[in-house]
């Protein structure tokens, strides 16, 4: 029964479900109810496996923490936080009949989540500075045009580029556009390619991992 | 005597270039907390002394603004603003936002507000202050709406298509969307004029083909800087009618509209980065080029 289940009850869905999105797509964009339908459907199953994230993630790191696993600590406060924001989100929404509306949880986003979300990117920018350094060697010629179209492109980008030498945006924009988009639309266009071959490959069962998890 | 004399010259000369060539392949191993260093305080020199480069217009940025001024957008249109941008990206994707919000107001156009990203209000408060004067002069549920937060990747972008009242069966404050007197009428695709989806991932690539594609909706796009890849080969192809990379982007936008802001200031600190790191590559490459000649002791 499980094994039904878990694929040929699998294989039945995908297949009337690719069917009715293709037809709908192609022929009738405006008119196929039953697509709309299942749509609707899959808004509702996302919610659904939003609110099932959640509480995998609350029995995963509680298990950390009875057990004392590595990390614990970290699990601790990742379940400590949650509990905050979930309690003071519902209080704003009984309060207030709106969801996220309360001075508390305002509070936490507006001077906690909103500076920590904005610092985490900007940090980004002393390892890629460090990386470029170590990384970004002319080990071979393939690496050195690499190195060479890079730094045009970026001082392309760069006010300061053009501010030294207009040559910089002239050179960069090729490099961009006569270099960069071409190889984009190519892998654009396989990749397009490629899926279709993977949704019939899934279509017929021979993608392993989309029914059963991966393996034999 | 003379040889000798010579031959303790030559030696010396070796030696001498020894320890230059030494000292330039000690380029190749600079610890790396020199160049945090090296980054923190360079990016302050903008921040204390604004430098002001010249921005010169991408024809791309051009392009989205043309299709959001001027004849391209009517009075009374509705288009869909889609924040698929947290506040980690508010520095890269906010000011073409908000410039965009702002021409698009005061064309008389009115304003859906979505957003996929769980920072969705957040943006949206954020939007409200930096477009203040322009919000002050519309009125929410006539002008503009703020519908929310949506999850389902590009299933619900098809969905939306199709009828956005099942996605979104009330805003964000919970009014039922029928009670909204901006969404008489507004059911779907067909009711909407323009769609800008700026986006850390690739809402647009899913409005692309669930909307402009098959319903020839028009599409602009305000990305990272990243997303400039995938983003200009579909202005190219003509899916995007204009396209806005990162915070360059947003500061061509400021200078389209004539209201410099947190982009153009942005611009000295991303001359100053960049700058850095083309001069860290190139010590890098030094260092490594003179290993190869044999300089490594």
């Amino acid at each position: 029964m499980s094994n039904v289940l878990k694929q040929e009850a699998v294989y039945a869905v995908t297949g009337i479900v690719t069917i009715l999105m293709l037809v709908e797509y192609f022929f009738f964009a405006d008119t196929q109810v039953w697509a709309e339908t299942i749509r609707t459907w899959a808004v509702i199953i996302y919610n659904i496996s939003l609110g099932l994230g959640a509480a995998r993630l609350l029995i995963s790191h509680s298990a950390r923490v009875s057990k004392k696993g590595r990390d614990w600590q970290f699990s601790g406060l990742l379940l400590g936080l949650f509990a905050i924001m979930l309690l003071t989100g519902f209080a704003g929404y009984i309060m207030t009949g709106v969801q996220t509306n309360n001075g508390i949880y305002n509070w936490m986003f507006n001077y906690i989540y909103t500076p920590l979300g904005a610092t985490l990117y900007p940090i980004t920018g002393f390892y890629i500075f460090s990386a470029a350094y170590r990384a970004f060697r002319a080990r071979n010629i393939d690496a050195a045009l690499m190195l060479i179209a890079g730094c045009f492109v970026m001082l392309k980008n760069a006010p300061v580029g053009e501010a030294i030498w207009i040559g910089f945006a002239t050179i960069g924009n090729w490099f961009q556009f006569t270099g960069q988009v071409p190889g984009m639309r190519t892998f654009a266009i396989v990749g397009a390619l490629g899926l279709i071959a993977y949704g019939f490959r899934a279509l017929l069962g021979k993608e392993r991992g989309f029914y059963a998890g991966g393996g034999e | 005597m003379a040889s000798g004399h010579y031959w303790v010259k030559s030696v010396d000369s070796t030696r001498e270039a020894a320890s230059k060539m030494s000292a330039l392949s000690k380029l190749a191993d600079i610890d790396r907390r020199v160049f945090y260093w090296i980054l923190f305080i360079a990016l302050m020199v903008p921040f204390l002394n604004p430098i002001g480069f010249p921005i010169t217009i991408a024809p791309n940025t051009q392009d989205l603004y043309d299709g959001i001024t001027g004849d391209q957008v009517d009075e009374g249109e509705v288009w869909i603003i889609n924040f698929g941008y947290g506040v980690s990206a508010w520095s890269e994707c906010h000011p073409a936002v908000t410039v965009c919000t702002k021409a698009l107001f005061r064309e008389g156009a009115k304003i859906i507000f979505i957003g996929p990203h769980y920072d969705v209000e957040l943006t949206y408060n954020k939007l409200q202050d930096t477009c203040r004067e322009d919000f002050a002069t519309k009125e929410y549920g006539v002008d503009y709406v703020f519908l929310g937060y949506f999850t389902g990747g590009e299933s619900v972008v098809a969905q939306l298509a199709s009828d956005i009242a099942s996605v979104f069966p009330q805003d964000h404050f919970g009014t039922p969307i029928g009670d909204i007197p901006m969404m008489d009428g507004v059911e779907d695709v067909h009711d909407i004029d323009g769609v800008l989806s700026s986006d850390t991932g690739d809402y647009g690539g899913h409005f692309m083909t669930q909307w402009q594609g098959p319903y020839g909706t028009k599409l602009a796009e305000v990305g990272i800087a990243m997303n400039g890849s995938t983003d200009l080969p579909r202005w190219q192809a003509g899916n995007f009618f204009g396209v806005s990379v990162g915070s360059r982007g947003g500061a061509e936008l400021e200078l389209l509209i004539g209201e410099l802001g947190e982009a153009t200031t942005a611009m000295d600190s991303i001359s100053v980065s960049h700058l850095l790191l083309v001069l860290a590559i190139i010590i890098g490459n030094l260092g490594t080029i003179t290993e190869k000649l044999g300089g490594k002791e």
